[in-house]
């Protein structure tokens, strides 16, 4: 327990070091909400049908940039053996920089969902609804994409090979459930109408935090 | 000629002959479909080159399983061969498929239908798995990044499958497939000789491709030594 505290700390201080980093993330979110906004300027903007795929591409896509230095850096900066030999179990990297992503993932998600509403003009859905789907959507997403960063740390294109691996994993999975959820959410529904997506995405989240804890010694002793 | 070598002739031969019957009887054997006339004909190719997808895929992560348990490289060559092999299987399956649903069904594509899905999923974490390979330089490295997200794609089939039935639930759509099943005499026995013959011509080039795979290694061994 001690070890994944030490590893979220020291990965929250790295990101926060380097503010470039965060600002980058952010301002990345905001520009596909702004390239959004204007490819739907022609649209009916109360209608909600392009609400959830707004909000959900905006955040794949800006959440996997986050993603992909997590486990890149510590090659960059011949960090990574030291990491290795630390007396921790490998496992203990793996959920320190997990939770670590997920904090930073969730912080950019407010910040996007904010934007959200000052771009597009719809009145505020059921918000313990959409708070669970971005929740246990992103709780499976950076779980998976952990995973994925750490392979392609190792990879050349390190950057390109994390979307490139990530998508077909997403696609049928995670970026429909919590797309059609959401949708649903702002068509008016609530935390009932959608129980079967939301339990689909919390095993989602449950099935990759379990393979990213069993298989993590492969890939970084690969 | 070694064991190997015989065997894998055997297949060759036994898969050539069974390909050239498969042809002759999906193509002038069977006489054409009731109602979907000669068009019908292209399914006989297109479901062997999917059960071939199928089994390919699971012959990878079989492999690469074994792989992760041993650390023997000979195992990650039957799982990068049956992948290889599985992309043009899986390929072929997804071009065929859409040629006879223009002429049935009027469109290429339907988004509704769980099975065009999940070849559609499989296909790409196939070409993903390859590309991952492409970009790592060490052999060892390569073969255990590989052997790890092919069982994270393994994992993604099922978990696909169950979000697209959630999907589905809520988005009702006919089941398109329906309208094939109405079966001809003689669409049986073809099909089964033509998944027979895909079955062997797949063995066949997965033992070819092993086979090259094993003189890869043996060559990059060799130029190791004369570097010493």
């Amino acid at each position: 327990m001690g070890a994944v505290g030490a590893i979220f700390q020291k990965e929250l201080r790295v990101e926060f070091r380097n503010k470039q980093t965060i600002v980058t993330y952010l301002l990345l979110a905001f520009l596909i909400l702004t390239s959004f906004r204007f490819a739907f300027s022609s649209f009916d903007k109360t209608a909600t049908e392009i609400a959830a795929p707004v909000l959900w591409i905006t955040i794949f896509f800006a959440g996997m940039f986050s993603l992909t230095p997590i486990y890149k850096r510590e090659v960059d900066e011949s960090t990574k053996e030291g990491l290795l030999l630390a007396p921790i179990p490998h496992s203990a990297v793996y959920v320190g920089k997990l939770l670590a992503s997920l904090l930073v993932v969730f912080g950019l998600e407010l910040f996007t969902l904010m934007l959200f509403f000052v771009f597009f003009p719809y009145d505020l859905p059921n918000m313990a609804a959409l708070m669970t789907v971005l929740v246990l959507g992103t709780l499976g997403f950076v779980a998976l994409g952990s995973i994925i960063s750490a392979i392609s740390s190792q990879l050349s294109q390190a950057g390109v090979m994390l979307m490139v691996l990530t998508i077909p994993v997403l696609l049928f999975t995670v970026v429909l459930s919590a797309v059609s959820a959401t949708s649903e959410i702002f068509g008016g529904a609530g935390l009932d109408d959608i129980n079967q997506e939301v339990r689909f995405l919390a095993v989602f989240a449950l099935v990759f935090i379990a393979t990213g804890y069993l298989l993590i010694d492969f890939i970084l002793e690969a | 000629m070694e064991l190997f070598g015989r065997i894998r002739l055997a297949f060759i031969l036994i898969s050539a002959v069974l390909v050239l019957n498969g042809i002759f009887l999906a193509m002038i054997w069977v006489p054409p479909h009731e109602t979907m006339g000669d068009v019908q004909r292209i399914f006989y190719f297109h479901v062997a080159s999917a059960w071939i997808a199928y089994v390919a895929f699971i012959v990878t992560f079989a492999t690469s399983i074994v792989y992760m348990k041993t650390k023997d490289l000979k195992w990650d060559n039957w799982a990068v061969s049956s992948a290889e092999i599985g992309v043009v299987f899986t390929t072929l399956a997804i071009l065929t498929g859409p040629m006879w649903a223009r002429a049935i069904w009027g469109e290429f594509w339907r988004w509704e239908d769980l099975k065009l899905l999940m070849t559609l999923v499989l296909w790409l974490v196939f070409i993903a798995y390859l590309a991952l390979r492409a970009n790592v330089q060490s052999r060892r490295s390569k073969a255990t990044l590989a052997a790890v997200f092919s069982v994270i794609g393994m994992l993604c089939i099922p978990l696909s499958f169950a979000a697209n039935r959630i999907w589905t639930q809520s988005h009702p759509t006919v089941i398109a497939s329906d309208q094939g099943e109405i079966v001809t005499s003689g669409m049986v026995p073809a099909l089964i000789v033509a998944v027979f013959a895909m079955t062997f011509l797949y063995i066949a080039l997965l033992l070819l491709r092993v086979g090259a795979a094993k003189l890869q290694d043996r060559a990059d061994e060799l130029k190791l030594k004369v570097g010493d």
